[in-house]
């Protein structure tokens, strides 16, 4: 252990990276709460009342929580054990063709992607998850290949060496140390789902895009503003939330 | 020695992306030569800014405003596809654009914010024009036959095996079994007073939000031909697709829908000051008629053709212009 880290377990340094973590969700409950009042000090008018109201508001917001979660979570159920399998000696050869697919995914303009999907697969809440999934694979996979192929071989020779098996190594000394990597990778890509969830709007699958949309065709401020401020409020939220698995995930000792 | 690699990249990413740094209107365009329109109604050295919103119609009547304006001598800046008709509009008072196509029925409801429409055309077109000119300075110059208005469209032959021949008969469906009367609707149209709520509020009936599917308006129209996910569609009466691609417009018994005449909406100063525009306007609105615009419309949306290219021929064809 370290110098620092043996010192940063004094109590005071803990209550402080702890009280630490509470700066976000209160500059974002401060931030919603100041849309809120300017909401309510605005004098809204017929149209801007019908997309303004608390069940619009609130269907949206889960609509677009929901492509964000279904998305992240399949970006992590196959990008993660993709990144693992690519990464053993025999299998390398098969990245060619992934990676080729994930990195047109995210290359494409978002847009493109969408568009091309309804034209083939058709519209609506699965053809958006696809699309954010395809949009969102290549940081996770490209990382969770370098947070593997980053892992000091000693390590692994080490792990070997005391008689774990190769699962073995895998589980309690490579991926513990690529958590790091990995989970980077995952702020990124959750970030990047909540703003392309966005576009979701112009295929039937809801989200605070809908809001956007309709504030600009529509030249209605406060709809725009409402939609864009909780986007943005949401993807600081969903980072934080990652920032705190990474906090719990990331391993003693480094 | 390592400055040079680095200021090679910049130079080359500056002299790449400088493109993306100079104004967003389309100066030069294309030219066009005198025809009919030039004759006596000279616009040497004048320039002038059009805009239009963003669907197809108006992105051709955009080009054949360019170009007859460009035989004339005028150096015109295009500001054409803005989203939105409000944004359009906001574009117009602001004098960010000097002038676009706008429809009677749309500046009533919605920039002029009256409940209820004009059925006579004529005189619904004198009522927006008198306001508009002295409430807001904006010129309405002569407007045309045509009537691109809303309509709820379904494939003909989903809406004969419904049964659905006006909105009355829809109205009764949406209530006895909304899953038959699924709808897609765009934004806008879900958002105007003239549009979706309107309507409903009308016929007296309510689609639950689940059985509406809100899409690009342009894809509404592969929506319905397809039944998916829905039936029915918010459609305008002159596009192209109409016809093509076999959907019927349900008919308005109530007469909810306003009527929607195009005329070339002009600022007032533009107008005062360069009298040659309403010239070279008038002949044109008068010759557009719902199957001209039509004809023009599925040229782009159907056969695929650039709008300044069905302008163009459409321009010359009236020798408007010359070729």
């Amino acid at each position: 252990m370290t110098v620092e880290a043996m010192l940063d377990g004094r109590p005071a340094a803990r209550t402080q990276r702890r009280a630490g973590i509470l700066v976000t969700p209160l500059v974002l409950a401060a931030v919603s709460a100041a849309l809120l009042l300017y909401l309510r000090g605005q004098h809204l008018d017929e149209v801007e009342r019908r997309s303004i109201n608390q069940d619009v508001i609130t269907q949206r917001f889960v609509e677009h929580i929901e492509l964000v979660a279904v998305s992240t979570a399949l970006v992590l159920a196959i990008a993660i054990p993709l990144g693992v399998v690519f990464t053993r000696p025999r299998m390398r050869w098969l990245a060619v063709p992934f990676l080729a697919l994930a990195n047109i995914g995210q290359a494409v303009p978002s847009v493109g992607v969408l568009v091309l999907l309804a034209v083939t697969v058709g519209i609506g809440f699965k053809m958006a998850v696809l699309a954010l999934l395809l949009v969102s694979a290549l940081p996770v996979l490209r990382n969770t290949m370098v947070g593997l192929q980053g892992v000091d071989r000693s390590l692994i020779e080490a792990g070997r060496g005391i008689g774990l098996t190769k699962t073995a190594v895998l589980f309690r000394v490579e991926l513990p140390l690529a958590v790091p990597v990995i989970l980077a990778s995952v702020r990124v890509a959750v970030i990047l789902n909540v703003g392309t969830a966005t576009l979701a709007a112009f295929t039937n699958a809801g989200g605070l895009g809908d809001l956007i949309n309709t504030g600009i065709v529509l030249n209605r401020t406060p709809i725009l503003l409402t939609g864009s401020v909780l986007t943005a409020v949401l993807a600081m939220a969903a980072d934080w939330l990652v920032g705190l698995v990474e906090r719990y995930l990331h391993p003693r000792g480094i | 020695m390592r400055l040079l690699p680095i200021a090679a990249v910049t130079v080359a990413v500056t002299a790449m992306t400088a493109g993306c740094f100079s104004a967003g209107t389309n100066t030069s365009g294309t030219g066009a030569k005198a025809g009919s329109l030039a004759k006596s109604n000279s616009l040497k050295g004048v320039t002038v800014t059009v805009g239009s919103k963003e669907f197809t119609e108006q992105l051709v009547l955009c080009q054949i405003t360019a170009l007859a304006l460009r035989s004339a001598g005028a150096t015109v800046k295009e500001k054409c596809g803005l989203q939105g008709s409000n944004t359009t509009r906001a574009a117009l008072t602001s004098g960010n654009i000097d002038m676009y196509w706008e429809y009677t029925g749309t500046a009533w409801i919605n920039y002029l914010k009256h409940t209820t429409p004009i059925g006579d055309p004529a005189k619904q077109y004198q009522a927006v024009a008198q306001q508009d000119l002295s409430g807001n300075h904006v010129k309405w110059l002569a407007a045309a036959p045509a009537n691109d208005t809303y309509a709820v469209g379904a494939k003909a032959t989903a809406a004969q095996a419904l049964g659905i021949t006006d909105l009355s008969g829809y109205a009764k469906l949406a209530q006895s079994d909304p899953a038959k009367a699924t709808m897609c609707v765009a934004s806008e149209f879900a958002g105007r007073s003239d549009g979706w709520p309107g309507l409903q509020k009308a016929y007296g009936f309510k689609v639950p939000s689940g059985k509406v599917a809100t899409l690009a308006e342009g894809a509404i129209y592969n929506a319905i031909a397809k039944r998916n996910p829905c039936t029915f569609g918010e459609v305008t009466t002159t596009d192209g697709r109409v016809k093509a691609l076999g959907l019927t417009l349900i008919a308005d018994d109530k007469s909810f829908f306003p009527v929607y005449n195009p005329a070339l909406t002009v600022r007032e100063q533009v107008y005062r000051d360069h009298p040659a525009v309403e010239r070279i306007a008038d002949p044109i609105a008068a010759a557009l008629t719902n199957s001209v615009l039509q004809d023009l419309n599925g040229q782009v949306d159907i056969k695929g053709k650039e709008p300044v290219d069905v302008a163009r021929a459409w321009l010359q064809s009236k020798a408007f212009i010359g070729s």
